[in-house]
């Protein structure tokens, strides 16, 4: 605080003075003789009146402004990302959709081999229109990204090996994700991630920006996941839990669900997690 | 050179700042580089960008159907028709590819659609990848294959050495506003509640919301004069908006009505803290006293209530300026909010059924405002709820903003438009202790707040008075130099709106401010007082010495 650095600063001046001024009984004299002279009326009567005037004045104010009642807004020191509560089995999370399992692999493979490769609810409307209208091309064609171009040769081709294999899969939930980050979570955090939705300014507490340094990618998987869990209700006191619109997302999302989101978030917020501590 | 040295080293300093704020003030509206080529590699680009970035609403065939569509209003986009509200072409006409570039870079305020421009938001598009998802977008419509559609031939420019905004140009641009019956459908004061029949729709037959001028947060295509300009010149394309080239033939009288629609937006006030005018006597009863406009206004942003489900992402209320005055025995709150439509009748059983929406891993936990709720006239009832804690809680404790919880429960004084209309006692004190459960009423001798309201000119005005000091020591209890956490909901009727389907703020505070206790005059006093005689006897001392 820049007042109380004002204020030490001051009375060591002002002590530095005292010593200086009674270090001699000359030093004390010529100090003193300036200031009776002044009070004597040596240099004039109405500037003697003035000071005499204005000191106590001045004295009375600063009194008043230390007792005189002070109306502040009261303010909450919050912590961004509170660890009073969080549970350390969540610390070693890992997204279990990044990295999925072989039999989830084989099981993608052999869906895209017969042409049915499902898609959760929310997105078959979409995607089912699209097949209709794009018959003669591969039911998977839509997602255009290079991974999954890759995955559509390979299969054509005949040589599918497991690593293409499952970065198709994962850029099939990075799919899903992302429309259901943009049906849960867009409203507030935006259609980039980045804080700025269409609700975000009914908030006082502002929807965080996961584009921002020090949001998503300071924090292990696991403790993204156990905030989408959770959600307002769950942050402990020192980060102000009843100013929190975040929903308890575990009352409304499965597990999956709530995995793909962040999956799909970090990859919109061009972000990774920070990898948890091996102890 | 005889360049000062200092000078030297700040000019390509200055230069650079220079070219750093142009680039601020095109940034987002137009490209810094020429329009690339469209070549095959471009739209595959673009295909790649729109799967990425745009599809989730969009839908994968252009056709505004994505999966998020549907929860949606306004709708997104459909590209297959080639129908574009934001131009500066004729109406009825294809948008220019910068119309679309300005579009896409700075977003759409209000609406789902957020800024894509990499200078805007991190993980942004670059131009070039805007340009790719432009040229890929335009490919969902044939028109823009058809010469003679070319949208070029077909430009609006802004009129040039126009006069800046002042108190004439606002004062001719309100006779052009009289006179070109704006107000037909605006509304006299730009509220959007000229129309009495609540059936627009556009073209897709969605239904449409006249806008509100005076919001400029809710303005989409653009809240400075140069854009205001533009809506009315080029029409909306789609909606019944049409283009006033014809209507107000003159470019300096749409350049002042332009003015004076921007003179009409909303400045929101900045505090938290609402300090109540102290006055001695009667309180202002009547929400149109003239004794309101002394009282210092607070103005409350609002947000869907997305927190629990049924979750509500279509609000319709988006702020509410409060007021209040207390003499030393009462309080009574002004809540002014824009709604074109009274609704002042309520029908229980066309509630939602929010069964199938609280299901964990049900479709999704919100409302689709076109298909589960009735949005229309005489249905539901317009509310607005103050709602405090029910005790103060400790240091900067509360209660959840979203109606409490079981350990802290809060109160709410809900005023309805509908027993209002009848007569009856109009507003209602409840206890909620969380969402779960809808808040439970108190019994009829705890109810103390008194209401009364006032729809007038697309606004509502709604006055609560109440003791600050409850006899039965129900509720809240205002006392001078506390701070009363205070948050507020509001539900509006004709857009669907009841129980947790409503517009929450979060918490903001009430406070009364103290009169200073006698003793801080005393210690000011004394100070005074004390240091006087110092000097003094000071001055007869050194005077004494002096002879």
């Amino acid at each position: 605080m820049p007042g109380a650095l004002v204020f030490i600063y001051m009375t060591l001046a002002l002590i530095a003075l005292a010593i200086l001024v009674t270090f001699s009984d000359r030093h004390m004299h010529e100090f003193v003789r300036p200031v009776k002279r002044f009070l004597r009326g040596d240099f004039g009567r109405v500037p003697r009146a003035a000071v005499l005037a204005l000191v106590p004045l001045l004295a009375g104010w600063q009194v008043w402004d230390i007792t005189a009642p002070d109306v502040a807004v009261p303010a909450a020191l919050r912590i961004q990302h509170p660890s009073s509560n969080f549970p350390k089995s969540f610390e070693t999370l890992k997204n279990p959709l990044a990295n999925p399992p072989e039999a989830d692999v084989q099981a993608f493979v052999e869906q895209a081999k017969a042409g049915n490769v499902a898609f959760i609810a929310q997105v078959e409307a979409d995607v089912k229109r699209w097949r209709e209208a794009n018959a003669d091309r591969h039911g998977l064609e839509f997602i255009a990204t290079a991974p999954m171009k890759k995955f559509l040769d390979a299969l054509k081709a005949g040589t599918v090996d497991p690593q293409t294999a499952k970065a198709a899969l994962v850029e099939k939930y990075l799919f899903e994700g992302r429309a259901l980050y943009a049906m849960n979570c867009r409203a507030c955090h935006g259609d980039s991630t980045a804080g700025d939705g269409p609700m975000a300014d009914g908030f006082k507490l502002r929807p965080i920006n996961f584009t921002d340094n020090g949001t998503i990618e300071t924090i292990v998987e696991g403790y993204t996941f156990w905030r989408v869990t959770n959600g307002g209700p769950g942050l402990p006191t020192e980060a102000t839990p009843w100013d929190s619109a975040m929903p308890e997302w575990k009352l409304s999302l499965t597990e999956e669900e709530r995995w793909k989101i962040i999956l799909a978030e970090y990859d919109l917020a061009q972000k990774t997690p920070r990898i948890p501590e091996s102890h | 050179m005889s360049v000062h040295p200092k000078l030297r080293v700040l000019a390509p300093v200055a230069a650079a700042l220079a070219v750093v704020a142009a680039a601020g003030a095109l940034a987002a509206d137009k490209p810094a580089r020429a329009k690339p080529a469209e070549t095959p590699e471009l739209l595959e680009q673009g295909r790649a960008v729109y799967f990425r970035r745009c599809s989730f609403c969009h839908g994968l065939l252009g056709d505004g159907d994505g999966p998020a569509a549907e929860f949606l209003d306004p709708r997104p986009r459909d590209f297959t028709l080639g129908t574009y509200k934001f131009r500066t072409t004729q109406s009825g006409k294809l948008p220019t590819d910068e119309d679309l570039f300005r579009t896409v870079s700075r977003g759409l305020s209000g609406t789902a659609m957020q800024a894509f421009d990499n200078e805007i938001i991190k993980n942004g598009l670059t131009e070039d990848e805007r340009w790719a998802v432009i040229a890929w977008i335009k490919t969902f419509a044939p028109e823009f294959k058809n010469p003679e559609y070319d949208p070029y031939k077909r430009q609006v420019a802004l009129p040039k050495g126009m006069p800046a905004s002042s108190a004439a140009t606002i004062a001719k641009g309100r006779e052009v506003f009289e006179k070109a019956k704006c107000w037909e459908c605006h509304g006299k004061q730009g509220r959007g509640d000229g129309q009495k029949a609540f059936d627009r729709t556009d073209d897709w037959g969605f239904p449409i919301r006249i806008r509100n001028v005076t919001h400029p947060w809710k303005i989409k295509g653009g809240t400075e004069v140069e854009d205001i300009y533009m809506r009315f010149t080029t029409g909306i394309n789609g909606t019944p908006m049409p283009s006033f080239i014809e209507g107000v033939p003159s470019e300096e009288d749409r350049w002042a009505l332009a003015t004076y629609i921007k003179s009409l937006q909303h400045k929101q006030t900045e505090h938290q803290v609402l300090k109540p005018l102290r006055v001695e006597g009667a309180l202002p009863a009547a929400p149109d006293d003239a004794a309101w406009a002394k009282a210092p206004p607070m103005d409350v942003r609002l947000a869907g209530q997305v927190t629990a489900p049924p979750r509500w992402q279509n609000p319709s209320i988006e702020l509410v300026t409060v007021r209040a005055v207390a003499n030393d025995k009462e309080i009574a709150f002004l809540l002014q909010w824009d709604d074109p439509f009274k609704d002042a009748v309520h029908d229980e059983k066309a509630e939602l059924d929010a069964k199938e929406l609280t299901k964990t891993g049900g479709y999704s936990s919100y409302v689709d405002p076109y298909e589960m709720v009735p949005r229309k006239l005489e249905t539901f009832r317009d509310a607005v709820a103050l709602q405090f804690p029910l005790k103060l809680l400790e240091g900067t404790k509360r209660p959840h903003f979203l109606r409490g919880d079981a350990s802290n429960p809060v109160q709410l004084w809900r005023w309805k438009a509908d027993l209002e209309e009848q007569g009856k006692r109009s507003v209602e004190e409840a206890v909620a202790r969380g969402w779960k459960q809808p808040p439970k009423p108190l019994a009829e001798k705890h109810q103390l707040v008194a209401g009364k309201a006032e729809w007038k000119d697309g606004r509502w005005s709604v006055v609560m008075q109440r003791a600050l000091v409850t006899p039965d020591g129900s509720g809240v209890q205002f006392a001078p130099g506390v701070f009363v956490p205070m948050a507020i909901n509001v539900w509006d009727g004709s857009n669907g709106e009841h129980g947790l389907l409503m517009s929450v703020s979060t918490w903001q505070y009430v406070f009364i401010e103290a009169p200073v206790p006698a003793r801080v005059y005393g210690y000011a006093g004394f100070a005074v007082l004390a240091t006087g005689l110092l000097g003094v006897g000071l001055m007869r001392k050194a005077q004494r010495s002096g002879s």
